[in-house]
């Protein structure tokens, strides 16, 4: 009965001393940790490679009905675009497992890109989690936005308001959109943290 | 749109699924293919389906009344009830990392207003690291209408459109309906029948503490302190917190008891509220509604159990648990060592070591005999550990010297104190286990393994208070940790003794074996007795006096069988068969003859009544039958957890003034346990206002109930009868 649990527990036991990396989110107004993912196109995009540009991350699942709340009335594409033409990059990261929902290859990805029309920079393909855990990213979408010098200003939900219901989004305040207006501007971002919400990232384990 | 899209995610979800269950193959291929799962769903006829939407919610609504008939003037409770399809969970209030609470859009005839959802206590939920607060089973969100008291007689129709989120572990579908229930305004002289299911509805919520809590935000560490009574039994407790943006949800919870009270620390996210609310979890379902505000919060006391319900947080396993082991295994050693003085076992191992000296220069034997003892000693400490454990995890609430809760246990001890006693006083001499002055090639080895069996299990009596923290961490600890403190604690009982054997200079200083031996050995009979006297009143209380008698004897007939054996010592006849033979069947007949759960309980319930202040149960049908023979009546509701009500109780009102008053003026106390959920307890608490935990009341006969103050003092109570 307890046999079991021991065995397990000795795992646990021999990995005592040994320094856990736990999801250890990112603070807000720290340097954002580096990484390097793959894009769609094979493509290794590294996140230092675009210091002094502010970068925007979105955590992305096609088969999430908040992500497709945001897709289907184009109020991605739209904060993508506009973001693009103030000079930010625009990095949409996809942390979802083989197997699980909203998986995408390469060429899975370069469609959907194609087809949804959207503007970000990169798609990049996380299928192990690492970058996901790293920023503790718990849903889709869930956005991060990182300044021209590397520090990390926003993290959170795209708007302010949790609901899978486009009609929604005329009312909402969007947070992303709002932060680079007010990072272009020279000021600081006054929501510089917010509730992500969405589905949970279907990640590996 | 809206319901367009409403469709296209209901039918993704159930694509799904379905293809996952059914078709998995075809997915594969698929995806090989690179067809896009989610372009094929939309490009697909599933837009037909739009009407059937309601049969299809994997966690589908209904609307239930508590009462069809309602009076102007007054609240009724109306349920969601959500039936989750199986494997599928709906969301808390506060979802944890991802997910959706409830949403409500009421429209409502004038003069009815809708108030805030009430939901049952969560479980929660740990996929991938991401913390989701839920329900698996059926659950009721409940809500309070309140009628005004000019709504007109007649048909008062109610809708209500709710957005809910329906998930899986794999995936989430956005779920809304539209319900509508028609109630019926009454007179008020109409009765009204209501719907019992309600009753188990309103179990499910959470019970509010009463007492406020302090919280605590300092960098990345959160506490909250919550003032529960020492004496109330919880099970990994876990606090679910309403606000976001101050905890971290997928971190474990660490639990501390202090005295009077909880404390929780986990990881915190921010620190910008100055109160926060949320639900202590403390048992399966049973959960603790409370406010906290912002105070200094330390981490004292000793810990509890790390992690939420079902183990969820088994793959932690992060560095304090080393030294916290560490620091155990050095606690548990130092109180084995100490143990050596307790009275159950300095006698036996006092003796043996003086035997070691006896045997004087035999290195080898001297030691093998020292090791063979060890092996006893820690073995069967880690085997009492071991069982400890397994208890623990087949969900029994059991404590070290958990075998002293069992009467037939300390039956058993009781018998074997009580003939190492006599043994000691030299009524009978043992063959194989001695404990003193034969030391031979022949019985020295296994002699010497069941002498420290025998010691390590009779020591469990006394390894209580000293030991209490370092066996407190064996319950954090990971199993295989926590066997090495329960084997800590053998080593530490076996200390003494290896050093005697390993170190000659110490052997030598023993004082040498003569004819004072014999007397000591005698004398050390002492305070083995006096260890038998405290098991017999561990059992009196325990059984009772009835069954205290018939036991003891039972030991007499046992020291009679050893009183003869011992007299065929002395005469030099071997009667050890029959000896073990009847020593076996009158212990076997005196387990047998104990009495049983049942009888143990009744004694509980008997030293309750035994109270300073008797009471009965509180019955709505009990109190109108007293008021109706004009006899005063004081009534008071009350709850394990809940510490004013103790504190009141231990002040007040189980004080033997209290009780000479109030059996002077023959007033009769009913008292009302709600430490679990009782829906005829949770109505009255209601009617007199009250959402908890305490309420007193007063009745003189034929006058009005009088609601005393939260707080009592004794002259509160006896001035109600002066």
């Amino acid at each position: 009965m307890f046999y079991k649990p021991a065995i397990t527990s000795l795992a646990i036991v021999a990995a005592f001393g040994m320094a856990m990396p736990l999801a250890a989110a990112q603070k807000t107004g720290a340097i954002a940790q580096d990484f390097k993912l793959t894009d769609m196109n094979g493509k290794t995009v590294q996140l230092s490679s675009f210091r002094g540009k502010p970068v925007v991350l979105e955590w992305h699942n096609p088969g999430c009905p908040f992500v497709a709340k945001h897709y289907d009335s184009g109020n991605m594409q739209k904060t993508q675009a506009a973001a693009r033409e103030q000079g930010a990059v625009w990095l949409t990261i996809n942390s979802g497992a083989k197997g699980k929902q909203g998986y995408m290859n390469g060429p899975d990805a370069q469609k959907l890109f194609k087809e949804t029309g959207m503007k970000s920079n990169h798609y990049l393909l996380d299928m192990k989690g690492v970058v996901g855990k790293a920023y503790a990213a718990k849903t889709t979408p869930h956005m991060y936005i990182i300044d021209a010098s590397g520090k990390l200003v926003y993290q959170g939900g795209i708007d302010d308001k949790p609901t899978a219901d486009q009609a929604d989004i005329k009312e909402a305040r969007n947070h992303v959109s709002a932060a680079l207006a007010e990072l272009k501007a020279g000021k600081s971002v006054s929501v510089a943290q917010s509730r992500p919400y969405g589905c949970s990232v279907k990640y590996e384990s | 749109m809206t319901s367009t899209f409403c469709s296209r995610t209901i039918w993704s979800g159930l694509k799904v699924r379905t293809i996952l269950q059914a078709i998995l193959a075809a997915l594969v291929v698929a995806a090989l293919i690179g067809i896009n799962p989610v372009g094929e769903v939309i490009g697909n006829p599933a837009e037909a389906q739009v009407t059937t939407a309601k049969r299809e919610l994997n966690v589908p609504a209904t609307l239930v009344a508590e009462a069809q008939q309602v009076h102007a003037g007054q609240d009724i409770t109306l349920a969601f009830v959500m039936t989750p399809k199986p494997t599928w969970h709906g969301y808390w209030e506060n979802p944890g990392d991802a997910g959706m609470g409830m949403s409500f859009d009421w429209q409502l005839p004038d003069g009815v207003s809708a108030g805030e959802a009430k939901y049952p206590v969560p479980d929660t939920l740990l996929i991938s690291g991401i913390m989701n607060y839920i329900y698996e089973g059926n659950y009721a969100v409940l809500v309070n209408l309140t009628l005004s008291e000019n709504i007109a007689p007649g048909p008062l129709p109610i809708t209500v459109k709710s957005q809910w989120l329906a998930c899986t572990n794999e995936v989430c579908v956005p779920e809304q309906d539209t319900l509508s229930i028609t109630l019926e305004v009454v007179d008020k002289g109409t009765a009204v029948s209501r719907n019992k299911e309600f009753d188990d509805h309103r179990k499910a919520l959470p019970q509010p503490l009463g007492s406020d809590a302090t919280f605590m935000v300092r960098d990345d560490l959160f506490r909250l302190s919550v003032p529960i009574p020492a004496a109330l039994d919880v099970e990994t407790p876990y606090f679910f917190i309403i606000e976001d943006g101050i905890l971290d949800y997928s971190a474990p919870q660490k639990v501390n008891r202090d005295g009077d009270r909880l404390i929780i620390e986990t990881t915190a996210r921010g620190d910008m509220l100055e109160t926060i609310s949320g639900v202590l979890k403390i048992g399966p379902g049973i959960g603790l509604s409370l406010d906290a505000s912002k105070g200094e919060v330390e981490m004292s006391g000793i810990p509890l159990s790390t992690g939420g319900d079902g183990g969820n947080f088994n793959n932690g396993g992060d560095q304090s648990h080393a030294s916290l082991l560490f620091i155990a295994l050095g606690g548990a050693i130092v109180g084995g060592l100490l143990l050596n003085l307790m009275p159950c076992v300095f006698p036996i191992l006092s003796l043996k070591a003086l035997s070691l000296a006896k045997a004087g220069g035999d290195e080898h034997i001297v030691r093998r005999d020292a090791l063979a003892y060890t092996a006893g000693v820690v073995l069967v400490a880690a085997a009492l550990g071991a069982l400890l454990l397994a208890l623990r995890a087949s969900g029994a609430a059991v404590g070290w010297a958990f075998q002293l809760q069992d009467s037939r246990i300390i039956f058993v001890l009781l018998i074997l104190v009580t003939a190492i006693g006599f043994n000691l006083a030299g009524l009978f001499e043992l063959p194989n286990v001695n404990f003193g002055n034969r030391l031979t090639q022949k019985d020295g080895a296994s002699g010497s393994f069941w002498t420290g069996a025998l010691a390590a299990f009779v020591a469990t009596p006394c390894t209580g208070p000293f030991m209490a923290a370092a066996l407190g961490a064996t319950i954090v600890l990971p199993p295989v940790a926590a066997l090495v403190i329960f084997a800590g604690l053998g080593l530490g009982l076996a200390l003494p003794f290896l050093l005697i054997a390993f170190i000659p200079a110490i052997r030598k200083r023993l004082p040498k074996p003569g004819p004072w031996l014999d007397s000591f050995r005698k004398a050390m009979a002492i305070p083995m007795f006096l260890t038998a006297i405290g098991l017999i009143w561990l059992l009196g209380r325990q059984i009772g006096e009835d069954g205290l008698a018939l036991s003891l004897i039972f030991l007499l007939l046992i020291s009679l069988i050893l009183w003869w054996f011992g007299g065929g010592q002395a005469k030099g006849l071997s009667r050890g068969t029959i000896t073990t033979g009847a020593l076996v069947a009158a212990i076997i007949g005196g387990v047998l003859l104990l009495p049983g759960q049942q009888a143990t309980n009744s004694q509980r319930a008997a030293n309750a009544s035994s109270a300073t202040l008797p009471s009965e149960p509180f019955s709505e049908a009990r109190l109108s039958e007293l008021r109706a023979a004009n006899q005063p009546v004081f009534a008071y509701f009350t709850a394990d957890w809940c510490i004013t009500c103790k504190a009141n109780e231990a002040a007040a009102v189980q004080r033997q003034e209290t009780a000479d008053a109030f059996a002077a003026a023959n007033v009769a106390v009913l008292m009302g346990d709600w430490t679990r959920p009782d829906p005829e307890i949770s109505n009255f608490l209601e009617k007199h206002g009250r959402a908890g935990v305490p309420l007193y009341l007063y009745y003189a006969p034929g006058k009005e109930p009088v609601i005393l103050p939260q707080i009592l003092t004794v002259s509160t109570l006896t001035d109600l009868v002066a």
